[in-house]
């Protein structure tokens, strides 16, 4: 387990979106597996930690999970402030929802670090029948804002842990093992990096 | 998952309350609201608590809380539906002693801080802070550099955070100042003392100790160190304690505050932002909503955080002003928290809140609604222990201690909340806060309370969770001490909450009578803790029995698993056995005691065969290699069997022996089958030969297998065994002397000779049984079925076969004596063998010819003799067959047309009866003289085609040798590749030139073709077209 190549890499993750599109439940399905149809609503932010293992490297993501509430948008930045990565979510079958997702993307491109992986999940892909967003038209935002996209189901599972995945696997890619020895919180891209370094070192 | 809801804890008690106007001995005329508090722990036994009032006054007040709760756990504290509950302790001063009162105007005391390093109390009112000893003995003194304080903060020192780590904890007190003085040279610009000059003229004093805090002014901060002065009447002005300060511009509107090593978290109406004091600048922390009233915040001393508020959320941010967990969701917004090592207090605008540092989960509520409103203050000393929390209404102060984790356990198990204990255990495992081995201690606890409870399979389950828990704690509920096991038992009482170990019966009738007497009791009203189920459903003696027993059973089964020490494994062994047989599971016991265990046979012995569980103690003597113990019992078995079930049998046809029907007799069966097992493995000759004939009366085969195993380490002496087989059992005799013969290569021919005499002897009695039955009348025959007729057919072919094969194969028997037993019967192949074995061949002739008129086979042996004369020999016998039998001519022709070139004719001749009538003769001679002429001429044939291909062959050669080759300057060896030359060469048929050399060396046996490849001459000689004559 302890072998030089498999250091323990911890990841600040955010889960930003819109009061009830199904945050805490997709944190609940990655992190132990369950579902509950009537979720808690949360209030301030909870904490959960995961560890997901990428080839031979593990990522140990700390998930803060936000309430959404409009009343305490003032808190998210704390949150997301530093966060390696970002999961925006909507729920599939409503469109307000993705609206405020948009919105939540704006902020972070305009607030948040430039390094933050962001990832936008339309949550509830399950319910179908009442689908209000289509998936190409999330897809084209995307891919427009330099997201990743999925429709995920914390219902069903769809998706849930590839989304984590995904992120965790672009998360060491950006970060090769030999330039975080300490294991410290990933936020940088190498691309950007780059750019730094020449900037630092004129 | 079952969680332990918060009704049912009680992480803290209330011991002391006190009023402290009253104590102070303050009239009721001047009555004093409390609007600020600070608890410093001097000792174990006694805590300070510091009461500031709305009128600028300091009440000290010392508490013991070691005493005895005057209302000891109150219970209808932690009570109540889920709800907040009244807190009702009687109101009592005991424990509580008022020590001095002290003023500091008349102005509100809006905090008041114990600055434990230096000894001294800050206190913060009307806007300005005070200076005074922990006791207040001295007069208060005000700071003077400071007016107008909104907040006040004292710094904590954190090891992490910047590079510049001024004050980790274990720093000495001269480090401490000197990086203190760092801090506020680093800080800024000049440094100004109050009173004495400028303290940088002056050396640090050795041992001066000092601490820090923060003051937030109007739209500034202003850093100060407190520091000890070494005489008092040096800076007689503040106890003692000199003042350096450091003003910071621009934060505007402090109205809280909390300092964590180099940062310091300034609550504003806006929200919260964090200020470096080693970079100077501010970060916005987070903005608070509309309308959620003004800041607050906590420190968090022990893990260097600070709680942010919000509503009725609390935030936990570290010194970088991330955040660190999940948000607390209280019931109401708090007015004050407190920090105890894995709990958050809170209290609200009537209670008190407990929450779980961990989850944020709320362990504990408990309302003051009875003390009248008005906000509550919570206060403990979190430098310290942190276990005496103070809570102050507005008239009085409540002082509450920590409920050990033990007597939490304990209190839950005796009000026999036992998930709800088990809860509490794990929780406080997760926080750190009680061992693993105690989680199984309870767990075991839990486990015998259970069983006292008549709730076996949840006892069951707690124990089989508990890692500590002995398999032997079980054993004296099984068996009644003293037992051979007693000394093992530890004598381990957990907390003495369950009554001694007694057996399962005896527990079961005390816990009958308990329910009786509940029962009784809830008539007459009065609750008991026994279990609702067992009053509404009075269980029965016999299912409890059986439901403890199976349980123990589970239990002890897992316990197999473990490892123990032999004796205590023999214990789990044996009482399993004593427990499975009291509920007769017959599989489980038969299945114990034919595997592997650790049973201790003496002690089941008379039990099992009292019970008559004799094929368990079989199993047992077996698996324990008590096997004549074992065997007797498979034997008598097999007896007993056989008379009890001859009656319930269909019966098989009478006198089939062979036939036995297995359903009839599968007891039977089963019980030789067991004693042929361990038989095979035996060397005991004694007892295998004891043992041999009941299991061959029952199955011939097992008894073969008991005589041939290969499994055991000394082999039998065949003597014996040969001596030990009944007479009657021929079969078993015969299969015993095959594999001796066969499979153990034995070349004894005593042994060839009984095994011979032994298979003839069946064939005689099958051919005289055959024809008797040929003889009697032929109802009998249609009486059988069959298949029986064909099976008994077959198998005297069998026989037959066998001994004929063993005849021909064994050169070791004594053919005399084989002889002996078939001398009167037609078995005339097998006397042919014998006779021949004997050398006998003129009557194996007269067998093969005559008797069995097998003239092929009688040549066969003529040509096997090998000479001339046995044809003669052969011939004589067709014709002259004597004993009255007509001549056989046709098979004397046959043999002079097959065999006439080698007869000599006038021996034939001579044969020649003059009884033959001529044309028989004349055939016979004429075929004889032109099979002759007929050879000669093949020969002749022969010899002329040989000489043919001479010829060619001599021709090819003759070819082969006029052959040219031409060679060059290039040519080279086809074999080792040198020019050739002037040199000498040779060519092969196939047109490959190698040099002379090589043709040497290689011979003349292979060419070099110009491949590789290589081709013996010898082995594949080409063939010209040419050289072959074709017939
Ligand atoms: N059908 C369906 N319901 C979901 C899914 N995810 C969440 N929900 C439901 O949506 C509601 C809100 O979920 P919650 O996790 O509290 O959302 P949050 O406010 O974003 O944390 C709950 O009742 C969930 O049971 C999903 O993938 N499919
Ligand atoms: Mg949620």
């Amino acid at each position: 387990m302890a072998g030089a190549g498999n250091k323990i890499r911890n990841a600040k993750l955010v889960l930003l979106g819109d009061v009830g599109t199904g945050k805490s439940s997709l944190v609940l399905r990655f992190v132990k597996g369950q579902f509950v149809e009537f979720q808690e609503s949360t209030i301030g932010a909870a904490f959960f930690s995961q560890t997901l293992a990428v080839n031979d490297e593990t990522v140990k993501f700390e998930i803060w999970d936000t309430a959404g509430q409009e009343r305490y948008h003032s808190l998210a930045p704390m949150y997301y402030r530093g966060a390696a990565a970002a999961v925006v979510v909507y729920d599939i079958t409503n469109a307000a929802s993705f609206t405020r997702a948009k919105k939540w993307v704006q902020e972070l491109q305009a607030q948040g670090n430039p390094n933050t992986i962001m990832a936008l999940a339309g949550n509830k892909a399950d319910l179908l029948d009442a689908r209000q967003v289509s998936a190409e038209e999330a897809q084209t935002y995307a891919q427009e804002n330099g997201l990743f996209f999925m429709e995920t189901s914390a219902k069903t599972a769809i998706n849930v842990n590839d989304i984590f995945y995904e992120i965790a696997k672009r998360l060491l890619q950006g970060q090769p093992a030999a330039q975080n020895p300490q294991g410290m919180t990933l936020n940088q891209r190498p691309t950007e990096r780059l750019v730094n370094a020449s900037s630092c070192c004129s | 998952m079952a969680t332990l809801r918060s009704k049912d804890r009680a992480v803290l008690e209330p011991f002391a309350e006190v009023d402290p106007a009253k104590s102070a001995g303050l009239p009721p005329s001047a009555p004093l609201t409390i609007r600020s508090l600070d608890v410093s722990s001097a000792s174990d036994s006694k805590t300070l608590v510091y009461v500031g009032t709305g009128g600028g006054k300091i009440v000290l007040l010392s508490v013991d809380p070691s005493s005895p709760s005057s209302s000891s756990p109150s219970p209808t504290l932690a009570t109540g539906n889920g709800r907040d509950s009244p807190a009702s302790i009687a109101s009592s001063a005991e424990g509580v002693e008022f020590l001095r009162l002290a003023s500091v105007g008349s102005r509100v005391v809006e905090s008041i801080l114990v600055l434990s390093e230096i000894g001294r109390i800050l206190v913060l009112s009307g806007g300005s802070l005070f200076i005074v000893d922990s006791v207040l003995s001295q007069p208060v003194r005000k700071i003077g550099v400071v007016k107008d304080v909104t907040a006040v903060a004292k710094r904590i020192p954190c090891s992490e955070g910047s590079g510049l780590d001024f004050m980790g904890d274990g720093a000495s007190k001269g480090e401490i100042l000197s990086s203190g003085k760092k801090l506020l040279m680093k800080l800024g610009v000049g440094i100004k003392a109050n009173g004495s000059g400028p303290p940088s003229s002056e050396p640090p004093r050795e041992g001066r100790t000092s601490c820090f805090v923060a003051a937030a002014v109007a739209k500034k901060l202003v850093l100060i160190e407190l520091m000890l002065s070494g005489s008092v009447d040096n800076d007689s002005d503040n106890n003692g304690v000199s003042v350096l300060s450091k003003e910071i511009q621009g934060i505007d509107g402090a109205k809280a505050m909390a300092w964590l090593g180099d940062s310091i978290i300034v609550g504003t109406l806006e929200g919260y932002t964090l200020f470096s004091v080693v970079t100077g600048k501010c970060t916005p922390i987070f903005t608070l909503p509309e309308s959620s009233g003004p800041p607050r915040l906590k420190p968090l001393w022990r893990s260097k955080d600070v709680l942010l508020l919000v509503d009725n959320v609390g935030i936990v941010v570290n010194s970088s002003g991330q955040p660190v967990g999940g948000s607390f969701v209280f019931r109401q917004p708090p007015d004050s928290v407190a920090d105890m090592s894995s709990y958050v207090v809170v209290t609200g605008n009537a209670g008190i809140e407990i929450h779980r540092r961990k989850t944020g989960a709320c362990v504990q509520s408990v309302s003051l609604a009875k003390h009248g409103s008005g906000s509550l203050i919570v206060a403990n000393d979190d430098q310290g222990s942190g276990e005496v929390v103070v809570i102050a209404t507005p008239y009085k102060v409540i002082c509450f201690r920590k409920v050990s984790a033990e007597e939490q356990i304990k209190s839950l198990l005796r009000k026999k909340k036992f998930t709800e204990a088990i809860c509490l255990v794990e929780e406080l495992e997760s926080d750190g806060e009680m061992t693993k081995d105690m989680l199984s201690f309870v767990h075991a606890q839990v486990g015998f309370l259970l069983l006292f409870d008549l709730r076996f399979e949840d006892a069951v389950n707690h124990f089989l969770l508990s890692e500590t828990m002995q398999p032997s704690e079980i054993f004296p509920f099984i068996m009644r001490d003293p037992n051979r096991w007693s000394q093992l038992v530890p004598r381990n009482r957990y907390w003495g909450l369950h009554p001694p170990p007694a057996p399962l019966e005896e527990v079961i009738d005390n816990g009958l009578m308990a329910i009786q007497r509940a029962m009784f009791l809830k008539k007459a009203g009065v609750d008991t803790t026994v279990d609702e189920d067992f009053l509404l459903n009075p269980p029965s003696r016999a299912d409890l029995l059986e439901s403890a027993i199976r349980n123990i059973i589970r239990y002890l089964h897992v316990c197999r698993n473990k490892v123990l020490l032999p004796p205590i494994k023999e214990g789990v062994d044996t009482l399993l056995m004593y427990l499975y047989r009291s509920l007769d599971l017959v599989d489980d016991m038969e299945k114990l005691a034919s595997s592997q265990n650790s049973c201790i046979v003496e002690e089941l012995e008379a039990l099992l065969d009292d019970s008559g569980h004799l094929r368990t103690l079989a199993f047992l003597y077996a698996s324990k290699e008590m096997s004549s113990k074992a065997l007797a019992i498979w034997c008598v078995l097999a007896r007993n069997y056989a008379k009890g079930l001859w009656k319930n049998s269909t019966p098989s046809s009478e006198g089939d022996s062979l036939d036995i029907s297995l359903g009839s007799t599968s007891g039977q069966k089963i019980a030789a089958a067991e004693a042929s097992k361990i038989l095979q493995e035996s060397s005991d000759q004694d007892l295998i030969l004891e043992h041999l004939g009941w299991i061959a009366d029952i199955d011939q085969e097992l008894a073969v297998a008991v005589l041939t195993s290969e499994k055991r380490i000394n082999q039998l002496l065949p003597e014996k065994v040969l001596a030990a087989i009944d007479s009657e059992k021929a079969e078993l005799r015969q299969r015993y002397l095959q594999w001796l013969i066969e499979d153990q290569d034995c070349e004894d021919s005593q042994y060839h000779t009984l095994y011979a005499v032994s298979l003839a002897k069946s064939v005689m009695e099958a051919v005289y049984m055959d024809s008797r039955n040929e003889d009697k009348n032929y109802r009998d025959i249609d009486e059988m079925d069959n298949s029986s007729v064909e099976a008994r057919n077959s198998h005297n072919h069998l026989v037959r076969e066998k001994l004929q094969l063993f005849l021909q194969a064994s050169d070791l028997y004594d053919p005399e004596e084989v002889l002996d037993v078939i001398e009167e019967s037609e078995l005339w192949l097998e006397k042919a063998i014998l006779y021949r074995k004997m050398g006998q061949e003129n009557i194996v002739l007269q067998i093969l010819a005559l008797k069995l008129e097998d003239s092929e086979a009688a040549e066969q042996y003529c040509a096997e003799i090998g000479r001339d004369d046995a044809y003669i020999q052969l011939l004589d016998l067709y014709l002259d067959p004597q004993n009255g039998k007509e001549p056989m001519f046709t098979a004397a022709v046959r043999l002079l047309h097959n065999h006439g070139e080698s007869l000599d004719p006038l021996q034939v001749l001579e044969k020649l009866s003059p009884d033959m009538p001529l044309q028989l003769a004349s055939d016979t001679i004429l075929r004889m003289l032109r099979a002759r002429v007929h050879h000669h001429r093949e020969g002749q044939i022969v010899h002329n085609l040989s000489r043919a291909i001479n010829l060619d062959a001599r021709l090819t050669r003759l070819e082969e040798r006029s052959r040219h080759v031409q060679l060059n300057d290039e040519s080279i060896c086809d074999s080792c590749r040198a020019r050739l030359g002037t040199k000498l060469f040779v060519m092969y048929p196939d047109d490959s030139v190698v040099c002379y050399r090589c043709y040497r060396n290689q011979g003349d046996s292979s060419s070099s073709s110009a491949n590789g490849g290589r081709r013996s001459l010898k082995k594949g000689i080409i063939f010209k077209p040419g050289w072959l004559v074709s017939r």
